[in-house]
């Protein structure tokens, strides 16, 4: 049930999806790793949207060089854990929802019991390293993983469902060398947008998901295209079939 | 033969977007990036090591569909095929 308040605030959307959509959306527990350029504004529509518990992962503080981009971050937070940042201005955003701001970095001992029982992950990381981890527990628990990355003015973006389309490891086998990457503080509200639209669509049924294709972003040009994308039968995190791998054949940490 | 190549993101940024080449018929998918990207250093040590081979995180593919690292150098590029060559994008 949805207070008066509540009705009033997402009206305009439940034209859309109807307040059955909405219920979907309060009772939904999102994932959203990273506080930083791709998730402030992921973290941000989700809020507003009234997903209804929104848990996000940061081990950072607020630095300058973030402000470009990081819009959850404001210049009076510079050394302030992004964690307390986040949380503040998310719950402003929408008061009737529930956030947990957890300052911990992700790694292979804690993730899975991070991600709990959410219903999606949204990647908003920097590094494969977190995203292959994110990816095998987004297996394990067959949960949609939201895939986001930026650099410059290009981005891309898919939505990973197990057992149904590939893998992020089947389409990206293997990590870049990471670098310090310049960006533009608009490629991260154009990739995490679209990744917040497709939790949106994933939680209340809506339209069709980014699966099986790989959006891709030019800024330069202004030009959007995708490329298709298939499941790699000889992935190391999913065989490609979308299921955990043996625990002794694996060769990744 | 005609074939186009397509690279994506800094590879982009480095060697441009949609490439009309000409190249002779038998043509492998390793020697024709390698003659093209060789036009500026820098987008050819983007996408190729020390040893001239590729980098393992790059990805190729040959009309839509994926070629392996380990294949692209016994495979063959015909008259009209289209290839694409991109980084995994890795910033958030």
């Amino acid at each position: 049930m949805f207070s008066l308040r509540e009705l009033e605030r997402y009206k305009r959307q439940m034209m859309l999806f109807g307040e059955e959509g909405q219920e979907r959306l309060k009772k939904a527990h999102i994932f959203i790793a990273g506080a930083g350029g791709l998730g402030s504004p992921v973290s941000i529509y989700l809020a507003v949207a009234g997903v209804g518990t929104i848990t996000i992962i940061d081990m950072d503080v607020v630095d300058g060089t973030n402000l470009n981009r990081q819009i959850l971050h404001y210049d009076r937070d510079i050394g302030r854990k992004k964690t307390a940042s986040a949380e503040e201005k998310l719950q402003e955003l929408n008061p009737d929802i529930i956030i947990n701001a957890i300052d911990v970095m992700i790694d292979a001992s804690n993730v899975k019991k991070l991600v709990g029982n959410s219903d999606g992950i949204v990647d908003a990381m920097d590094n494969y390293q977190t995203r292959y981890q994110l990816n095998d527990v987004a297996i394990a628990k067959q949960i949609p993983f939201f895939h986001g990355g930026i650099r410059g003015f290009y981005g891309q973006v898919t939505t990973i469902i197990p057992g149904t389309t590939p893998c992020l490891k089947c389409i990206f086998p293997k990590a870049p060398p990471t670098e310090e990457f310049p960006v533009v503080g608009v490629t991260a509200g154009i990739i995490g947008t679209i990744q917040s639209n497709e939790v949106i669509k994933y939680l209340t049924g809506t339209g069709d998901l980014l699966a099986n294709r790989l959006f891709i972003w030019d800024g330069i040009q202004a030009h959007a295209e995708e490329i298709c994308i298939e499941r790699n039968p000889s992935c190391e995190a999913c065989d490609g079939n979308g299921k955990m791998k043996k625990a002794g054949k694996r060769n990744d940490s | 033969m005609t074939v186009k190549i397509r690279f994506f993101a800094q590879f982009r940024e480095l060697l441009g977007s949609d490439i009309i080449t000409d190249a002779p018929a038998g043509t492998m998918f390793t020697s024709l990036i390698t003659s093209v990207a060789r036009k500026n250093p820098e987008g050819y040590a983007a996408i190729f090591d020390k040893n001239g081979a590729f980098y393992e995180f790059v990805i190729l593919m040959k009309n839509g569909k994926r070629i392996d690292i380990a294949d692209a150098d016994k495979t063959v590029i015909a008259d009209g095929d289209e290839i694409a060559v991109f980084p995994p994008v890795a910033g958030g």
